[in-house]
């Protein structure tokens, strides 16, 4: 197997906090220690709930973000090692789409002049060639190519999203991250996303960070899952084998607490209680076990690490196999 | 920018053209020369010749107000410009790079405001001695500051945009994303500040000239004709009025310019109607359906919404709605961005926005006591005291429907006192008890927090302990757990369906966009699209079997399947100002025909309790 596009490695990122008045700052951690392959060509999910990290995480990847440690490796290089110059070069090949494309696009410029800006920045094409290549990234994402002239605010959010996938197409990127890409879509119009984001994928042999709180969603846009809990993966496999048997108390709870349209064809309900802990103090050992029905004392002073579970899956719990064989 | 506000503009805009294009014209004007003396006709009062008098040299007042207005406006103009470039150069460049960069160019020039402006200009003037020039780089000194902050104070705000993080993802380099994308974004406040800037550089040059600082005399300029007059005030009092009345007129115009400019530029300053008259216009309507037939707890009837935009247009965002609650039950009204359900919630609570009215249509509500009212007939009194008390509602974000600087348990005891005078230990032990019974951990002491101390699933628990602290009849629930995340939603889910079945035979409406959460938690079911009700019924026979095109196509679109492609619906909602004739959904049915667009489907009864408002409803069985 080829050296994967993406890599991170041990990436952790912390935000200083003020926390009141007099107090002092405290330390968040919003990503800790995560390791992550991406293939090329290869579609990853990223799911879990607000304040897990999800999108620090695309950010590192893209470097739009720098790690407060570890390092991010995109197709070999260090992004870590490179100059201003050389950043600003590869962010060619790496693009993001992000998710609301009412703040994602510029409201006081012609959607055809945003579309042509990063073919502008990387001198993709001649300024003669511009309005053709518009036309087409136009017509790629299925919108007229009379409306380059049109500012955004002339269109609906399911187009506004076309457009700034267009954009992000423009440079002909081999890696996306996109952040909760159909979340503020109406559903009727999130099909019509999803199903564009899955051709172009295919055409474009590209690979994809896909961010997500919706899991239904991961599942028909991705090949592999990453399940994230306050600032930590705890399971990665195939979507479909995570989906069939989540391993980790979390990753079955998610799914069990996802609403479906046929509640009859749902396993046993699973109501976490609680909250999400604070990412400042977070809890010792096992992050996830304040609010695990398995818990026990072990788990609060044992960390978890993510350890081979089957067949191209990892886990980070340490009752995992035991869970699984009580099923 | 709709006509009414470029109208606004209009005024204040053709006053300070005027007055511009009179300084910029007067060496055309047939006037006498403005520093020409006449000793013998001095302070003779107006006449033909001199139409606003003559000064104490005997010079032509009306000369000199003119040519004066040059000079102060050319003066304020460029020492303006000046202050704008420099200052936005150093804002946004401090906003965009921070830190070090921030240091030396915000934070420096801050300091000189800390300086009082009147002293460092005494103190410059004195330096360089008096003449337009000065003046100049004095006023553009001392208004710069003025530019950075505003420039850097909006800088941080865009710059925390997608769209320019976009840019930087694209590789754009800083100064492109500087120029092109922050810059024309900050330039609304830069402009209102540089007509306030200009405004303020007259009176300041003025004050200045007439300090001797200023312009250099024999040079009329308005600051001087003060300070001449201000010593023959007793003998001619008119040469200190014109004088001070061209100063006035012509800050107050530019004042104006830039206040109607913020307007303009806001795209939220709209026209506003209170909310009390519009409610009072509702109530001549005549009822539409008579009241004899018995309603089960809320028996909606041709329920029509008409918003009229600031630009005047008119449009009917929720036509004909017909919907039924009985006690006891969960109906949910479900549809997309636009398709008329929030509204429709907010008109049954008479909360509807300044610029919607409730145009037609009954909505009878049961009372506790057995009394049938209209609701739509009610006077905004009467609302009031249904609205917490037998009917309530819950928002999307709590986090927004909360007052961020009062404790939890002020608001919760506020709603209880509003509809029940009771003493205080009663409300406190009803107050915490109604937080114990919503499942906020620890409740005693939360009671006490402020909304920003709690996460968004406590809050919107606290919010529903608020919508039921006074046992209402009729609960409306818009969106509640859109906000929070899955895990969170199943626990609202679940705390929801456990008060309804502790209450005695409250009724729920459900307004939500997302299909899976209707099978959650509803009996019934409303699928709304572009202000209709398109079909009704139960949820597990709607979603078994669909009876119109829409619901079918959104169940379809659901991703639930697993892998594989979805069925998307073509094109988008359409715009409730831009509607098709006939069925709102045929331009994007797949199975829609020339005999959908010829007339308005009704609402078909189907079966007992459901409806379709689809011709073609038989072909989809």
């Amino acid at each position: 197997m080829s050296a994967p596009l993406v890599r991170a490695e041990k990436l952790s990122r912390s935000f200083r906090l003020r926390q009141g008045l007099f107090a002092g700052k405290a330390e968040m951690m919003a990503v800790c220690d995560v390791d992550l392959a991406i293939d090329r060509g290869e579609a990853i999910g990223v799911v879990g709930e607000s304040g897990c990290g999800k999108t620090t995480l695309g950010r590192m990847l893209l470097r739009l973000l720098a790690p407060t440690s570890g390092r991010v490796m995109f197709d070999g290089q260090n992004l870590d090692d490179l100059g201003r110059l050389d950043l600003r070069r590869l962010r060619r090949r790496m693009q993001m789409i992000f998710q609301d494309p009412f703040a994602s696009l510029d409201p006081r410029r012609p959607v055809g002049r945003q579309i042509a800006d990063g073919i502008l920045i990387h001198n993709l094409a001649d300024r003669s060639d511009i309005v053709d290549r518009v036309a087409e990234l136009l017509k790629l994402v299925g919108l007229d190519p009379s409306h380059a002239s049109r500012l955004p605010h002339e269109f609906s959010g399911g187009q506004r999203q076309r457009i700034a996938i267009a954009r992000a197409l423009a440079t002909r990127p081999d890696f996306v991250v996109a952040d909760e890409p159909v979340s503020s879509l109406d559903v009727s119009v999130q099909a019509q996303v999803l199903n564009l984001l899955a051709d172009l994928r295919a055409e474009f042999g590209l690979a994809l960070l896909f961010i997500s709180h919706d899991l239904h969603v991961v599942r028909h846009i991705c090949e592999r899952v990453v399940v994230m809990y306050l600032g930590c993966i705890v399971e990665e496999g195939k979507a479909a084998d995570v989906f069939r048997g989540p391993a980790h108390p979390y990753t079955r709870a998610l799914i069990a607490a996802t609403p479906s349209i046929r509640p009859q064809a749902r396993r046993n309900k699973i109501v976490l209680s609680g909250e999400l802990p604070s990412a400042i103090k977070r809890p010792s050992g096992c992050v996830f076990r304040t609010r695990c029905a398995y818990a026990t004392t072990t788990c609060s002073e044992t960390v978890p690490t993510l350890s081979r579970f089957g067949e191209g899956r990892t886990v980070a719990c340490l009752r995992a196999a035991e869970i699984a064989a009580n099923k | 920018m709709s006509r009414r506000a470029t109208w606004h503009l209009l005024v204040p805009g053709i006053i300070v053209g005027a007055i511009t294009a009179v300084a910029l014209v007067v060496p055309l004007l047939p006037l006498p020369d403005p520093i020409r003396m006449d000793i013998p006709a001095r302070l003779l009062p107006p006449s033909v010749g001199h139409l606003l008098g003559q000064d104490e040299y005997g010079r032509d007042v009306l000369s000199r107000i003119l040519w004066g207005a040059r000079t102060s406006l050319v003066v304020a103009f460029v020492a303006a410009a000046a202050a704008a470039i420099v200052g936005t150069c150093l804002g946004l460049f401090g906003g965009y790079f921070r830190g070090l960069v921030e240091l030396l160019t915000v934070r420096t020039a801050e300091a000189i405001l800390c300086f009082p402006p009147l002293l460092l200009a005494l103190l410059v003037v004195t330096l360089l001695g008096p003449g337009a020039g000065t003046l100049i780089t004095v006023l553009a000194f001392l208004y710069a500051p003025g530019f950075a902050r505003i420039s850097f104070a909006e800088t941080l705000m865009v710059r925390a945009l997608d769209y320019v993080t976009a840019q930087e993802a694209l590789g754009a380099r800083p100064e492109r994303i500087v120029i092109r994308t922050i810059l024309p974004n900050v330039a609304p406040a830069l402009l209102v500040q540089f007509s306030l800037t200009v405004a303020s550089a007259i009176v300041l040059e003025s004050g200045l000239s007439f300090l001797g600082l200023g312009v250099v005399p024999p040079a009329p300029s308005w600051g001087l004709m003060i300070r001449g007059a201000r010593s023959t005030m007793e003998q001619a009092p008119w040469l200190l009025l014109w004088p001070c009345l061209a100063l006035t007129g012509t800050v107050i115009a530019l004042n104006m310019l830039c206040d109607r400019l913020r307007d303009v530029l806001d795209p939220r300053a709209q026209g506003r109607q209170s909310s009390w008259l519009a409610r009072g216009a509702a109530r001549i309507l005549p009822s539409v359906a008579g009241s004899t037939q018995k309603p089960s707890l809320l028996r909606v009837e041709g329920l029509t919404i008409e918003i009229t935009t600031p630009s005047g247009a008119r449009f009917r965002p929720v036509r004909d709605i017909a919907l039924t609650v009985a006690p006891g039950e969960t109906l949910a009204m479900v549809g997309e961005s636009g398709s008329g359900k929030t509204l429709t919630a907010l008109a049954l609570l008479g909360l509807l926005p300044p610029a919607a009215r409730i145009i037609g249509g009954t909505a009878l509500f049961t009372g506790r006591d057995g009394r049938v009212r209209d609701l739509n007939l009610l006077a905004e009194p009467e609302l009031r005291q249904l609205r917490g008390d037998e009917i309530a509602m819950v928002f999307q974000d709590p986090g927004n429907s909360l007052n961020p600087v009062h404790r939890i348990y002020h608001q919760l005891a506020e709603t209880i006192r509003a509809h029940r005078p009771a003493n205080r230990s009663a409300v406190a032990v009803q107050a915490i008890g109604l937080l114990r019974e919503v499942g906020l951990p620890d409740a005693e002491r939360r009671a006490y927090a402020f909304p920003h101390e709690l996460s968004g699933g406590q809050l919107q628990r606290v919010m529903i302990a608020m919508a039921i602290a006074n046992g209402p009849r009729l609960l409306i629930a818009d969106e509640p757990t859109t906000a929070l995340d899955v895990t969170i939603q199943a626990q609202i889910l679940d705390l929801l369906a456990a008060l309804k079945v502790r209450s005695q035979g409250m009724g729920l409406i459900f307004v939500t966009h997302n299909l899976a959460v209707v099978a959650e938690i509803a009996q019934r079911v409303c699928v709304m699209y572009a202000g209709q009700i398109v079909e009704e019924g139960p949820v597990s026979e709607v979603f078994a079997r669909p009876r119109h095109p829409y619901t079918a196509a959104l169940i379809a679109s659901v991703p639930e399947g697993g892998s594989g492609r979805l069925v998307a619906i073509p094109g988008t909602v359409p715009l409730p100002g831009a509607l098709a004739r006939g069925c709102c959904f045929a331009p994007r049915c797949p199975r829609s025909g020339p005999e959908c667009t010829a007339d308005l489907p009704v609402l078909e009864r189907i079966s007992s309790g459901r409806a379709t408002r689809c011709i073609k409803w038989r072909e989809l069985a």
